[in-house]
């Protein structure tokens, strides 16, 4: 039903260490070496952010991950401040 | 073809059995097991810790905690407040008279010995702007004075795992553990399922601890996301259902926490502007009123000059808590909507939270899918104020009866962590110091012994063949249909209002559903899921067999009502019910609160 990881194919070297700490277990090994990890099983997932924290490359974007729309959070928006 | 990792082969029929040799086994590797272990191993024994997920990221605590509570002497006694007075806060102002004074004892006057020993396993608790003694952060949550130490807690797992490997420590990830082994009333072991290759382990410890925390999946959340929830969606109450069917006593599974409010549709632990969204943190109403006002950082400098009344500090305190039950009231009423609001905080202020933040629970992820995905900003933005999902058998205060050595009846069985029941909120500081007394009083029995007690050929041989079974059962029943079936009975029979007529209706529906479960699995990961239900069901059946028993309504650190028993009974009821089960026959004892 959902799709909570997505992985950019360019910035992952397919280290597959998300693989390794994901609280679900997920995800596989991609069986092509350097590519993204597959996510065997989305429903599961525990929006808990391991895999993406443990990412080696999660500055460069290499994974996001992606709340169902149930679970995203309502804003009511502001006006910018001026700093203080 | 390069195999799978997890699979979608059926394993063959003939399930491989790895046994394994340990003195002390810890069941479970989040905080407490973590803690439990490293301190083991300082005793010259064999450790190991069977996790279901991975260490590293694993438990309560799994992508960080920011905070945890404990009596600091150099604050404390500069202020004239006694480790009794915490005490006496906790006791009333959170567990409202329902506590282990033994294990609140421990877990209040180790907790700042434990803040000493993770920083030298590299925790950072100390900070150059702060003025408070010691270069801590410390802030009001749980009490009338400050106890909370915020701190660098997001990668505590990460740090914790390094330190069990660096002394020794063998750890197992992937292993979920189905059932402790017994041999004339003393632990012999426990066996599992790696739920990645499907082979079976079969520990033998001298001595084992278990600290596999809390219980999620009993109800679907609010949102209908499966495992949305502060509780971690694998944590399915493993421990006191193995503990449970090897004899021991579980207790306070009658007790859940209300459904209150928090962030949002995403379920973490940030919880409310009296927590990680302080100082700054406020709740209003459309209008923009305060519904709970914002609260301001204690001064040192301030404090420093002042002595404490406790009694007089704990009244004031206890009128600024809110009730949970307080934001459902007020939709009844057409209230609302209610918001979050930080944006009268300070630039000072706001970074502090979401230094908080990105250190506690999901919050590091939280923030950045916050401010990538959404485009929000603290300063500016208000997020709506929202209800969030019940914890049956909650709060942390459900769990093994253990004596204050953390040992159940079970001779070398102990208890850490949210797997201990007896002290709501206990939280991080009572996985601390349980985690590290289990381990030290476990590992002193472990030297007791010569050698594990020979068990469990008849579990593994069962355990086999439920595995077998579920992997050639095609017309089975899957373990969502299974955790549906359960949360349905749940839900109408043991609701937040209970009655003896309902609970007994639904013990027989949950009978009939025991009777008609087949699982049906297609790999080793499947079958790790039908495990959880298992224990899931287990952990209902107790929940409703102890709301019998408990013939009264109590408002603790935690909720329990029942519609024939409306009054409080402190005569009958102050106390602990232990559950105990003999084959299939359930038995209470009465444990009254010192």
């Amino acid at each position: 039903m959902f799709k909570p990881i997505v992985f950019d194919e360019k910035a992952c070297t397919g280290c597959n260490k998300c693989v390794d700490v994901c609280l679900m277990d997920i995800m596989e090994k991609n069986p092509e070496k350097g590519k993204p990890p597959r996510v065997v099983y989305p429903d599961e997932c525990a929006y808990d952010g391991a895999c993406w924290f443990q990412c080696p490359c999660r500055d460069k974007g290499a994974i996001t991950i992606v709340p169902p729309l149930p679970m995203k959070v309502s804003i009511l928006r502001g006006k910018k401040r001026s700093a203080s | 073809m390069k195999k799978s990792v997890i699979g979608k082969k059926q394993p063959s029929p003939r399930i491989e059995v790895i046994p394994i040799e340990t003195d002390v086994l810890v069941v479970g590797g989040g905080l407490a097991g973590c803690m439990a272990a490293i301190k083991a191993s300082e005793y010259d024994t064999r450790v190991t810790i069977a996790e279901k997920a991975n260490t590293v990221s694993s438990g309560c605590a799994g992508t960080g905690i920011d905070h945890m509570w404990g009596y600091h002497p150099s604050v404390h006694e500069a202020i004239g407040w006694s480790i009794e007075d915490l005490m006496e806060d906790h006791t009333r102002i959170i567990a409202r008279g329902l506590v282990n004074k033994e294990l609140l004892y421990l877990v209040a006057s180790e907790a700042y010995e434990r803040v000493l020993d993770l920083e030298k396993f590299g925790v950072n608790f100390r900070y150059e702007d702060s003025k408070w003694p010691g270069k801590f952060r410390i802030v009001t949550q749980f009490h009338s004075v400050p106890t909370t130490w915020n701190f660098d807690g997001v990668d505590l797992k990460v740090k914790l795992t390094r330190e069990a490997k660096k002394r020794g420590v063998t750890i197992i990830n992937r292993v979920t553990v189905v059932d402790l082994l017994v041999s004339q009333g003393r632990i012999a072991g426990a066996i599992g399922v790696d739920t990645r290759t499907g082979k079976i382990y079969w520990f033998r410890a001298k001595s084992v601890v278990v600290s596999t925390g809390r219980v999620n999946r009993l109800s679907r959340t609010v949102t209908g996301v499966w495992g949305n929830h502060r509780v971690p969606v694998n944590e399915t109450g493993d421990g006191r259902a193995m503990a449970l069917r090897a004899g021991a006593q579980i207790i306070n599974m009658e007790f859940f926490t209300p459904p209150g409010y928090s962030i949002g549709n995403f379920e973490l632990n940030l919880g409310s502007p009296r927590n990680t969204v302080q100082p700054a943190g406020s709740v209003v109403g459309p209008k923009g009123e305060a519904i709970i006002p914002r609260t301001h950082f204690s001064e040192w400098e301030k404090m420093a000059r002042t002595r404490v009344n406790p009694s007089e500090t704990r009244a004031a305190f206890e009128k600024t808590r809110v009730s949970p039950l307080m934001w459902s009231q007020l939709h009844d009423k057409g209230e609302g909507p209610f918001y979050l609001d930080l944006t009268g905080g300070t630039e000072k202020e706001i970074r502090y939270i979401e230094w908080s933040i990105s250190n506690e629970g999901k919050g590091s992820y939280f923030l950045d899918y916050l401010k990538k995905q959404e485009g929000f900003d603290f300063r500016r933005d208000k997020l709506e104020w929202l209800p969030n999902s019940r914890e049956l058998a909650g709060t942390a205060a459900s769990g093994l009866l253990v004596n204050k050595n953390l040992e159940t009846r079970i001779k070398g069985l102990f208890g850490a962590g949210d797997d201990v029941g007896g002290v709501p909120w206990m939280c991080s500081p009572g996985a601390f110091t349980m985690g590290w007394r289990a381990g030290e009083m476990a590992a002193k029995a472990a030297r007791k012994q010569k050698s594990a007690i020979p068990a469990g050929r008849e579990q593994v041989r069962s355990l086999s063949d439920f595995c077998a079974r579920a992997y050639q059962n095609g017309d089975g029943v899957s373990w969502q249909e299974a955790e549906l079936a359960l949360q349905n009975i749940l839900a109408y029979y043991a609701g937040n209002v209970r009655s003896e007529l309902m609970l007994k209706r639904g013990i027989e529906r949950l009978q009939e559903l025991k009777e008609r479960l087949s699982f049906r699995a297609e790999n080793p990961h499947e079958l790790g899921r039908c495990l959880e239900v298992r224990s899931i069901i287990e952990n209902g059946e107790m929940i409703m067999r102890a709301s019998l028993e408990r013939r009264e309504s109590r408002l603790a650190g935690y909720g329990f009502f029942r519609a024939d028993c409306p009054e409080k009974n402190d005569a009958e009821f102050l106390a602990f019910l232990a559950l105990k089960r003999d084959g299939q026959k359930y038995t209470f004892s009465r444990v009254p609160v010192k």
